[in-house]
């Protein structure tokens, strides 16, 4: 039998280039289908987990996908804003907590979410280096963020404009990291969490400067009567929170009117939750609820249409490739006929030619399956980080 | 063991004694293990409803309701150093972690305390006590306006936050505290609340004291020291009109000319202060015929007594600007 497995081996590893052809196909077409269903398993799991750990969504009427993708994934697609007021609603019902969440703009293409301190609670989140957001302009990192930027509490992280063009727009803002959150394989590890009220600073709404009715340099006031200072264009706004600034920060108007994206609400117990998902249902109703777990999963409905489909390109690709490596082995057989005939001259059976012809397809099916083994394994490793590479973010 | 496999020699009786040891042992020792169990579990229960609340409040008054309503059920902690003014105060790092460290964190609303929207402080556990009336909050006037930038025109607005001197504003901040413990701490919401009521009833007796002195001449005109007096001049029909005088400060030639203009429409015969007012102010006050008469908010923990006793004296002090009263 070794003697077999041996004159086996010799030929194929002799026919080098046809060997590596024949290995790569079924390699390939083993590893297609095992790969795919593992992500596709992965990706389920990632987004139904997050999504089932939500209980309900609040916010503008409009895609609910791209409400929860935003909420749940910080997604870059930002949902039409809401405002606190939405928030408080939740509260008001004594029906559910509400954990506002405002992810509109982006530190060095992290998503930064601006929040209560309620959703680390909620989350489970917890820091592994330095401290908690205490002030305002504090920013905590996740921990996939803090690795990739490679920055550690005591460190600053400038916000990113909205648009390049807007030069007279909001000045970024610089804020200070303060900690760093333990790895929680989620979303929450690329994002850049910052006090709701931090990415109102950095939105513009709230602001520090000089104040206004002292101000000396007569270039600073544009105009000044007994109710009102208006001041100039060359009125410095603090573009980073310190100590010695922070007592000029303030907030104009109103906060419960402030802009958010969508509030997580987590009510007390299912009865509550179903009350207050009746709450929205009327037709004047501009805001919406949603079980996030439904939302993800129609979203994972399509993803299981397409997979069928690509199943299927994929059985079609197997079955061709199959047919050419079974074409290529009767051809390499026709073209070793005289070897063959040499072989049985020799005095060999007709079942040790058979056995040997075996053998090397044996070895080729086996070193495929190794390839295709190792490369699985390397996925399933990966596919944590690869899913929310290709799929979720 | 080797004990039963010795049995063979043994009388039946001596086996049957030997069983019943044996199942006594083994009795004694599923009993003891039960019984040990069930301490564990019960120890541990009650330990969960036995400890400690821990309260963080931003001002005196806070403090002084939350400890009068959670009794020993919980630890109130006012953290702002005796000599300063708790709505203007900033807590430092570690004093914010033990905020948001806090079961509950006890707020005035109205803007009190800046502080609060410059940090990051747990929602669920923030209680604004005077929610409940926050369309009954009082907005200062005079506010001057300003723009810059794209925003247009805006003021800094203001909000009167010395709610409690109106003592049955000061009841309903007791009853938000009494409920909030109340959620927290659910098995004890009959103490709560009972010790509530009792608050209550010294708050409302207060209350009606005031009503008392001041109602025999309502129409009497002040001057306050302070700009912290609205709600209290609101809730006893008083007409105040304010400056903003230090105690511990001589006032000065600006701010004798600003009284001056004041005591033009407003023929007040006394000011009321926050705290006792240095000597010199006093006589230069007596000089224009203004008396001088305390009436302590008791925003920060009075060095002598509590709420009550600083509330009480209040009142007996005010019973000097109102002597047509029948004391």
């Amino acid at each position: 039998m070794l003697d077999t497995f041996y004159i086996a081996w010799r030929y194929v590893s002799f026919n080098k280039i046809k060997t590596a052809t024949l290995v790569a196909c079924v390699t390939l077409i083993s590893f297609l289908p095992l790969s795919l269903q593992l992500l596709l398993e992965e990706s389920e799991r990632q987004l139904m987990s997050r999504a089932v750990s939500t209980p309900l969504v609040v916010g503008a009427k409009g895609s609910s996908l791209d409400l929860v993708m935003n909420t749940l994934y910080f997604d870059d697609e930002v949902p039409e804003l809401i405002t606190v007021a939405a928030s408080n609603r939740v509260m008001d019902t004594d029906l559910a907590l509400p954990i506002p969440v405002y992810a509109r703009f982006q530190a060095r293409g992290n998503p930064i979410v601006g929040t209560t301190l309620d959703y680390f609670d909620f989350r489970g989140l917890k820091i592994a280096q330095g401290r908690q957001l205490a002030v305002l302009g504090d920013c905590v990192l996740g921990a996939k963020v803090a690795e990739t930027l490679g920055l550690e509490p005591g460190d600053s992280l400038v916000s990113s404009p909205e648009t390049l063009f807007d030069l007279a727009g909001i000045y970024p803002l610089k804020m200070k990291v303060v900690g760093v959150l333990e790895k929680s394989h989620t979303s929450d590890d690329l994002a850049v969490f910052v006090d709701l009220k931090t990415a109102w600073v950095i939105q513009g709404l709230g602001h520090g400067h000089e104040d206004v009715t002292k101000l000396r340099d007569p270039t600073l006031v544009l105009k000044r009567t007994e109710k009102n200072v208006a001041a100039t264009a060359k009125l410095y706004h603090h573009n980073e929170i310190t100590e010695k600034n922070i007592d000029s920060f303030h907030f104009h108007g109103d906060l419960a009117q402030y802009p958010i994206t969508a509030v997580i609400a987590v009510p007390h117990d299912d009865k509550s939750g179903t009350i207050l998902r009746g709450r929205y249902l009327s037709q004047e109703e501009t805001r919406q609820i949603v079980r996030p777990e439904d939302v993800i999963d129609g979203l994972l409905q399509n993803i299981f249409r397409i997979k069928n489909v690509l199943d299927a390109v994929i059985s079609v690709v197997a079955l061709a490739t199959i047919l050419a490596i079974i074409l290529v082995f009767a051809l390499s057989l026709r073209l070793r006929q005289r070897e063959i005939q040499t072989v049985f001259k020799l005095g060999c059976r007709r079942a040790t030619i058979a056995r040997l012809l075996t053998a090397e397809i044996f070895i080729i099916v086996i070193m495929s399956g190794v390839f295709c083994g190792a490369m699985v394994f390397l996925v399933n490793q990966l596919s944590n980080d690869l899913v929310r590479m290709l799929f979720i973010r | 063991m080797e004990y039963w496999s010795n049995g063979k020699g043994l009388t039946s009786s001596m086996r049957m004694q030997n069983i019943i040891s044996v199942s006594k042992g083994l009795a004694f020792v599923c009993f003891s293990v039960v019984t040990i169990a069930s301490l564990m579990l019960f120890s541990t229960a009650t330990a969960d409803e036995s400890e400690k609340l821990t309260i963080y409040v931003v001002n005196y008054p806070l403090q002084y309701f939350a400890e009068r309503i959670a009794v020993e059920h919980a630890r109130v902690v006012f953290p702002a150093p005796a000599d300063v003014d708790p709505a203007y105060w900033m807590p430092d790092e570690k004093t914010i972690s033990e905020y948001q460290r806090a079961d509950l964190i006890l707020l005035n609303g109205a803007n009190y305390a800046k502080w609060v929207n410059k940090v990051s402080l747990p929602r669920f556990r923030m209680v604004n006590t005077s929610a409940a009336f926050k369309d009954r909050y009082i907005e200062t006037a005079e506010i001057l306006t300003h723009s810059h930038g794209a925003e247009g025109e805006h003021g800094h607005e203001a909000l009167a936050f010395t709610t409690w001197i109106d003592f049955s504003l000061a009841a309903e901040q007791a009853e938000a505290i009494a409920k909030a413990l109340s959620r927290t701490r659910p098995a004890l919401r009959d103490t709560f609340q009972k010790n509530y009521e009792e608050l209550k009833r010294e708050l409302l007796k207060l209350d009606r004291d005031i009503k008392e002195v001041v109602s025999k001449e309502q129409s009497r005109v002040l001057v306050v020291s302070h700009p912290v007096y609205d709600y209290f001049a609101r809730g006893y029909g008083l007409n105040i009109r304010s400056v903003h005088w230090e105690p511990d400060e001589i006032p000065t030639t600006a701010q004798m000319v600003e009284l001056h203009t004041i005591l033009k429409d407003h023929q007040a015969k006394w000011m009321i202060w926050e705290g006792e007012p240095a000597k010199e102010a006093v006589e230069r006050l007596k000089t224009i015929g203004i008396q001088s008469v305390v009436f302590d908010p008791c925003g920060n923990a009075p060095n002598q007594g509590d709420f009550m006793s600083v509330m009480r004296q209040n009142i007996e002090n005010l019973k000097e600007v109102f002597p047509q009263s029948r004391w």
